[in-house]
């Protein structure tokens, strides 16, 4: 589970997410395969994913002001926007990613 | 029930067992009197107030105190204000957080983004998994949560706060901390108290800050509500904020007993030592009592230029006047306090009386004393203490300063004003002079077309002290008492004295 990356060759506006999880805890096991099937649905080849275990890095996850799992950080493009929770609705997290809604769906 | 039979109001009687609890002692003198001890190690406390009753600084208080006295590792995880700020406000009551942070303490800027979007459920999972690695690389057992409510109410379902709450207990327990949570309490809206009623029962130990006004004077008070396996005081006890941090007014009961002096202390007025069998007895308490311009201030000047020239060191606290003016009045009746002001042996206190509550006043000087170190301090006019944060607690604040003045060894001499229509009254308004050692009372003889002064001994504890009324004249060669003329079976002062008709 410790820094899944999935890897995908399209520079140009690629979305670039950091997810903290907490181990297998339900909440993260959830957010990890909801955050999978919403950037399989709407930035299909254009994302890079990097897992943090706060389990096994738990000091990073301090130093970067994590308080709660599972966090999802979007890091590009800019705005970083923090989401927090088990990104159970889908069109939430896209509004709140900022993406026109509709879209892509 | 056991606990509830070792618990007793306002004093704490139960000495500690054989498997008394372990605690942390807080270095705030009264608070570890009413928790008998401190908090309680490897536990859960929760300090519970509304904002601005100081949570923040007694959380801070207690790590900082550990850390200083003892070299205890400690972390402070602030949820509301940023982690600098917090850190800000420490150094203002003189802690060295710069020098602390880089050994002994560690804050975590928890602070929640106002951005920040919640999209499904989540827990505090991250948070506890980077505390525990932090603790166990510092080798920290104290961790203070300030402000739990912000982050619960994030969490915005009552169901998920309780979990998360009970989540953080048991991670404290497992891991065998010391926990201080604060948490935001409005006493006066029912909403806040039930959503986190569930609180106080979860924790080991709950503490409730409160802040009221009484008479337009703000009040500070602290009540333990509760203290697993401890016994401790059920009261309200007053507390202040001062320079230095939390200061709370101790009301344990218990006063170690001075051994009782014998030595004498003139009053500075050589005849009226005469009158009381030498002075007053060194470590005792003395009260003048008269109505307004009666001569009390001239008396308690007296007292303390008599201190100072024994090379004694002394304090005058003065309520509402200017010392200066003071100096200046007392030195044209040959009272010269400048120059001992000078010395450094006197110290002035000239304090407002609506800037503080009596429990503030109390606190001051309480400082003063253990800045200053006084053997004759004189409290002028004590009865000033009255006017602010009502008369019960401006009473109890009158009590423990005479025992706070006892247990130190320290003579003072008290005056209070004498108010209300009949003068003849003779009683004070804090009802000090139940427990006054000696009363001094100062009357006014209107007679003759003249108001003169007399003096009289109302009371003196183990003195065979005159019974006799004397005229007190001030002059600028100083204080003197004398004899009244006793003609038919009148007392005459001031010009009904024969010889004296023409006087002006």
């Amino acid at each position: 589970m410790n820094k899944v990356a999935t890897e995908v060759n399209h520079p140009k506006g690629a979305y670039v997410f950091r997810l903290y999880l907490a181990g297998s805890a339900p909440n993260s096991t959830r957010a990890l395969a909801n955050l999978y099937a919403i950037c399989r649905r709407h930035f299909p080849n254009s994302h890079r994913i990097e897992v943090i275990d706060v389990l096994t890095e738990p000091l990073r996850a301090l130093a970067e002001s994590i308080l709660v799992t599972p966090t999802l950080v979007k890091l590009s493009p800019a705005p970083e926007v923090q989401i927090i929770g088990n990104l159970s609705h889908e069109e939430e997290v896209l509004r709140a990613l900022g993406l026109p809604q509709g879209d892509n769906s | 029930m056991l606990l509830q039979a070792r618990k007793r109001g306002g004093c704490l009687s139960a000495s500690p067992g054989r498997n008394a609890l372990a605690k942390i002692v807080t270095g705030i003198e009264g608070f570890d009197d009413i928790t008998g001890g401190g908090l309680p190690l490897g536990r859960t406390t929760l300090l519970m107030g509304g904002p601005g009753s100081g949570k923040t600084v007694l959380a801070l208080q207690v790590l900082v105190c550990g850390a200083i006295t003892r070299g205890t590792p400690g972390i402070f995880v602030a949820f509301e204000e940023n982690a600098l700020q917090v850190s800000a406000n420490a150094e203002t009551f003189g802690w060295e957080m710069g020098k602390l942070q880089e050994n002994v303490l560690f804050f975590v800027d928890a602070c929640v983004r106002p951005d920040v979007v919640k999209v499904g459920d989540f827990d505090l999972t991250g948070l506890l998994a980077g505390l525990e690695a932090k603790a166990v690389e510092m080798g920290a057992k104290l961790i203070v949560f300030d402000a739990i409510d912000v982050l619960l109410s994030l969490l915005d379902d009552p169901a998920a706060e309780f979990r998360e709450l009970y989540r953080i207990h048991e991670w404290l327990k497992h891991n065998e901390f010391t926990g201080i949570l604060t948490t935001k309490i409005e006493e006066n809206q029912a909403g806040t108290t039930q959503r986190y009623g569930f609180m106080p029962f979860m924790a080991d130990c709950a503490v409730l800050l409160s802040q009221r006004v009484n008479d337009r004077v703000a009040v500070r008070a602290v009540r333990v509500l509760k203290y697993r396996g401890s016994a401790h005081v059920l009261n309200e006890v007053p507390f202040t904020i001062g320079p230095t941090g939390l200061e709370v007014g101790s009301s344990s009961g218990v006063h170690p007993e001075p051994q009782p002096f014998t030595e004498r202390v003139s009053t500075g007025v050589e005849r009226l030592d005469a009158m009381l069998g030498g002075g007053f007895f060194r470590g005792t308490n003395a009260l003048i009592t008269g109505s307004s311009g009666g001569g009390k201030s001239t008396l308690a000047g007296a007292f303390i230029e008599a201190a100072c020239r024994r090379g004694e060191r002394a304090l005058f606290i003065s309520f509402d006047e200017n010392s200066r003016d003071i100096v200046r009045d007392l030195a044209t009746m040959s009272i010269d306090l400048a120059a001992h002001q000078a010395s450094g042996l006197l110290r002035m206190e000239a304090v407002r009386t609506e800037a503080a509550s009596s429990e503030e006043h109390f606190m001051r000087m309480k400082r003063v004393i253990a800045e200053h170190d006084p053997r004759c301090v004189t409290v002028d006019p004590l009865s000033a203490l009255a006017r602010v944060g009502g008369g019960l607690a401006a009473r109890a604040v009158a009590e423990r300063l005479i025992y706070l003045y006892r247990n130190a060894g320290i003579t003072v001499l008290f005056t209070s004003l004498l108010e209300g229509v009949d003068p003849q009254l003779e009683t004070t308004p804090l009802h000090v002079s139940t427990i006054s050692d000696c009363w001094i009372q100062i009357s006014y003889e209107l007679r003759d077309g003249e108001r003169n002064r007399a003096l009289s001994i109302v009371k003196s504890r183990g003195s065979n002290h005159s019974n006799k009324l004397r005229e007190l004249l001030f002059s600028d060669k100083g204080v003197t008492l004398a004899d009244p003329h006793t003609a038919a079976g009148r007392v005459l002062i001031g010009a009904s004295r024969p010889g004296k008709e023409n006087a002006a």
